[in-house]
């Protein structure tokens, strides 16, 4: 790789520190006057480390290895999957989108054995909802 | 002072079927919920709470000891057996908890673990029944100046920690910073880079983030290792070598001073109000690997490593009663639930508290000892347990570990909104591994950030707004000295040994494939 | 039990989709009662709210679902259920002054205001007092401003802006300068007491037990009234400093809610409320009685609390 991993997390974070020095926080911390600490105060402090150490890394870069695409790209499914489930959650509830969720990832995983699949797709779900809405009678989500 | 006749009486009150069926319960219950991903011995306890009230005061609390004890072991397991902690003083231990379990010794350094918390735990509950009144006047004296000293000091010896690059490990730290910052200030409440949520205004949940970026995104870079190709256990298989299967005397004997330094790490920062059982297991961690002849060997599946973390954490918790039953005080999220439980029955922890409920109070010490031993018992049996269910294939762990961390962060938070901030710090954390930035920098910044920004603000109020009059406070300027110090003895071995190889969190097990 | 109550209940929705058109004498739900409650699980506000929710299962046969929503000290809850579709079996607790606060500072940001909602009723107050170490040199406010006169400064401890203004109020007034420490928490003001970092400080409660041992001294009440615990000691006002909050626990609904359905519930509050359990809960968490004040009440200490913190916070 003619980039270096670090050289492109350092460029990230000196950006970010950047923005949100002279963007972010600007407009999503009030000023207030004649208290002890500015909220915005420590907020920029770190901003600042956080560009300068990102500009020092560019400088001075680990010989760190990142992982190739497809790592990235299978775990991007996988939070995608999890991201989906719970915005179905949000509208069915949890009862309804848990054991097709585990039945997804478990197939995911490379699993095809029914006693396990039976498992952690129906014995599982069933026991969190039997210890969360009988026993401790909270609301599940 | 109190009398003898009350003291007997009160420990007495523990021989009762009824308390220590109770303490029982309250050790198992909260062993299950420390070891199960997602739930911890906080959540546990304030779900019973509303549940004691209906209890005879001694049980309701001795209940709820016992579940913050057994949380603490029942903590260690899934970070030791699947480098998966749930909270964040337990990812001390999976430094060197995970692995050893990866060489096939998981009973062993559970088994480590057990033994060093109840040490530590033990040791802080003497402290707390022998001198806590003394000791809670002494940190009275500790005021919001002396607080930020100590933070200070504190963030400068876990920089011993950092890992292969320094800048990474502050640009690490600042981000974990950054994120305590969301919500509200801590001096003028106003709303900071909420974006217009509300459910931020109190900040970003410790438990979503926590779960998330420590369990959750370790879950998820593990499914995407065994994607497609169903893996048998999450563990190495047992080698058969029963050395390996407990630990022996020589080996906890050989740990006697590392558990000692623990022990009154976690006991002095447990009577302070706010810095907390992950600090005291870190700077236990870092002075230990300071300390040792072999600083190489950290990471790797050492159970000094273990020894020191599981010994400090735990010795929080006792500590954490000195201000709480002497003052009225509580030091932690768990004591201040121990409070409102005090309170639901009408006593309200304070100065006159050891005259009123005497007999209470030595109740409750008689029943933290008995919780102790209760640990060390129901822990010998249920690690075997644990060992065996984490045995089961990685689908179906994975699967319903992600479940019940849903579950349980959606109980702690505010439902649906704090898993998707679970969610958004699980993926952050995947990157953070990948780039190669420490997770557990990030995770204790954050933790103490809040603390430290509030405690800054009350120092700047009385220094009347003019830091350099710290050297007011002799305290103060001493922990500073011992700050600077520190810095540059870490960082000149630092520079000796070219590179600190522990990594915090990174690479965990990888340092340990290449071996192989 | 709890399974009797269950059936009860359905029993209940059964009959009700048969019966006769509803008025608030015969008003049920139809599926389980959900009161959100505005903070995190185990403090006061959670523990009070789940015994009065149990009190209702048990007088009325209802299910009763108990959820928390923390977050901004019940703004965020609020905002929530501002958002939600009227489904009649939704409410809400919180606690007015940090709700009438945001709603003054930031209202633009808010999307809702007190017509949002249809009131309840309520549960307590909490009474919120200025204490010092007993050794301090003074005894009350007006001899702690002069104290503060004298010595240039005084270090107070305060847990919210409400205080922060009470304070600022309380030196504009008299030219005397208070030099403000900001704490999480009452208790956090007795440990800075205690310690010596600050000669004052704000409680609503955790100072009891040094009111007792003699260690500690009403300085004066920060409510419209004095406290109940302590009759002699005057209010803010009473001292010359024209300020004062009430922090109050109330119930409420989304506003359009059906009024058999809001009727019937505030009834059901009505009679938990004056229930043993909800009186010992409420004595044990806040150090006062339970008091209903009635929807109307309730609304009434909403409208008059928000003109209050607007007052507050003009100066």
């Amino acid at each position: 790789m003619s980039v270096s991993a670090d050289r492109l997390s350092g460029a990230f974070f000196l950006i970010l520190g950047l923005a949100l020095y002279f963007a972010v926080i600007p407009a999503q911390v009030e000023q207030i006057d004649g208290r002890n600490l500015a909220p915005a105060t420590m907020p920029n402090v770190v901003a600042i480390v956080i560009s300068v150490c990102g500009g020092l890394l560019i400088l001075k870069p680990t010989t760190h290895q990142a992982p190739d695409l497809r790592f990235f790209l299978i775990s991007a499914a996988f939070v995608a999957i999890l991201g989906g489930s719970i915005y179905a959650m949000s509208f069915f509830g949890f009862e309804y989108v848990a054991s097709p969720l585990a039945l997804i990832i478990m197939l995911m995983i490379g699993e095809r054995r029914p006693v396990w699949l039976l498992t952690g797709v129906v014995l599982m779900p069933a026991a969190i909802w039997f210890l969360v809405t009988q026993l401790l009678e909270r609301a599940l989500p | 002072m109190v009398d003898l006749s009350v003291i007997l009486a009160g420990f007495g009150d523990v021989f009762t079927p009824m308390t220590l069926l109770f303490i029982l319960f309250g050790v198992v219950l909260g062993q299950f919920v420390g070891a199960v991903p997602g739930i911890g011995p906080v959540m546990a306890m304030a779900i019973a709470i509303p549940f004691t009230f209906g209890l005879d005061p001694l049980a309701a609390i001795a209940f709820l000891v016992g579940v913050n004890k057994g949380g603490l072991v029942g903590g260690a397991v899934p970070a030791i057996l699947m480098n998966t902690p749930g909270t964040p003083d337990a990812a001390a231990t999976a430094l060197d908890g995970y692995p050893l379990a990866r060489q096939g010794k998981p009973i062993k350094a559970t088994k480590m673990a057990l033994f060093s918390s109840v040490s530590g735990d033990t040791f802080s509950d003497i402290v707390l029944i022998t001198v806590s009144a003394p000791l809670a006047i002494l940190a009275l004296k500790m005021g919001p100046v002396e607080i930020v000293a100590l933070m200070i000091f504190a963030f400068s010896v876990i920089s011993g920690l950092m890992g292969e690059s320094l800048i990474k490990g502050v640009i690490a730290a600042a981000l974990g910073l950054m994120f305590s910052f969301v919500g509200a200030d801590p001096e003028s409440f106003t709303p900071r880079l909420m974006f217009g949520y509300w459910d931020l205004y109190d900040g970003l949940a410790l438990t979503s983030v926590a779960i998330g970026m420590l369990a959750i995104s370790e879950i998820l870079r593990r499914m995407t290792e065994s994607f497609g190709q169903a893996g048998q256990g999450v563990l190495a298989p047992d080698n058969g070598n029963p050395e390996d299967r407990r630990v022996s005397w020589a080996e906890f004997w050989s740990c006697r001073f590392t558990l000692l330094r623990g022990a009154t790490l976690g006991t002095i920062l447990g009577a302070l109000p706010g810095i907390g059982s992950t600090a005291a297991a870190f700077m236990s961690y870092a002075t230990t690997k300071a300390a040792s002849k072999d600083p190489d060997s950290f990471g790797r599946g050492n159970i000094q490593g273990i020894a020191a973390t599981e010994s400090a954490n735990s010795a929080v918790v006792g500590a954490n009663l000195i201000p709480l039953l002497t003052l009225g005080i509580p030091g932690s999220v768990t004591a201040a639930l121990i409070i409102s439980a005090f309170m639901i029955h009408g006593m309200q922890p304070g100065p006159l508290l050891f005259e009123t409920q005497g007999r209470l109070v030595y109740g409750l010490f008689g029943a933290m000892i008995i919780a102790n031993f209760l640990n060390l018992w129901v822990g010998q049996l249920g690690l075997r347990i644990w060992v065996k269910v984490v045995s089961a294939p990685e689908s179906v762990i994975f699967s319903s570990a992600l479940l019940l961390c849903f579950v349980g962060v959606a109980m702690a938070t505010n439902g649906i909104f704090g898993i998707v901030i679970m969610l958004i710090f699980a993926a952050l954390g995947i990157l953070m591994h990948s780039f190669g930035y420490s997770m557990v920098i990030f995770i204790i910044a954050f933790f103490l950030g809040p603390q430290f920004e509030k405690s800054l603000a009350q120092a700047l109020a009385l220094l009347d707004g003019n830091l350099l009059r710290i050297y007011t406070s002799p305290v103060a300027l001493a922990l500073l000295v011992l700050s600077v110090i520190s810095v540059f003895w870490f960082v000149s071995r630092r520079t000796n040994a070219k590179a600190d190889t522990t990594n915090l969190g990174v690479p965990d097990g990888e340092v340990l494939d290449q071996k192989r | 039990m709890k399974l009797k109550s269950k059936l009860v209940a359905l029993g209940a929705a059964a009959l009700l989709a048969f019966g006769a058109p509803a008025t608030a004498q015969d008003w049920g739900p139809s599926e389980p009662l959900t009161i959100l409650i505005g903070f995190g699980a185990g403090g006061s506000t959670d523990t009070m709210g789940r015994v009065l929710a149990d009190q209702i299962a048990e007088q009325t046969g209802w299910n009763v679902v108990v959820e928390n929503r923390p977050g901004g000290g019940g703004v965020a809850m609020f905002t929530s259920l501002s958002q939600m579709p009227v489904d009649n079996h939704t409410i809400g607790m919180g606690v007015g002054i940090p709700v009438l606060v945001q709603l003054v500072e930031r209202g633009d940001q808010l999307p809702f205001d007190l017509d949002s909602f249809d009131y309840l009723g309520t549960i307590a107050t909490a009474e919120l007092a200025l204490v010092a170490s007993a050794d301090a040199p003074f005894d009350d406010l007006e001899g702690m401003i002069a104290y503060a006169q004298e010595q240039g400064t005084l270090p107070v401890a305060t847990m919210a802006p409400p205080q922060v203004l009470m304070m600022n109020a309380a030196q504009r007034e008299s030219g005397a300068e208070f030099n403000l420490v900001t704490a999480e928490g009452g208790a956090e003001v007795i440990q800075l007491i205690l310690g010596g970092q600050v000669l004052a400080g704000f409680a609503s409660g955790e100072h009891f037990p040094y009111l007792e041992s003699g260690d500690m001294k009403v300085i004066a009440s920060a409510n419209a009234n004095r406290l109940s615990y302590a009759p002699d000691t005057p209010t803010f006002i009473e001292s010359g400093v024209d300020a004062y909050v009430d922090a109050v626990f109330f119930l409420a609904m989304r506003d359009g809610t059906d009024p058999a359905a809001a009727a019937a519930i505030a009834a059901a509050i009505d009679a938990a409320v004056q229930s043993e359990a909800v009186a010992e809960i409420v004595r044990n968490a806040v150090q006062g009685p339970a008091v209903n004040l009635g929807p109307e009440g309730a609304r009434m200490m909403m409208v008059n609390g928000l003109e209050n913190a607007q007052r507050l916070f003009q100066n």
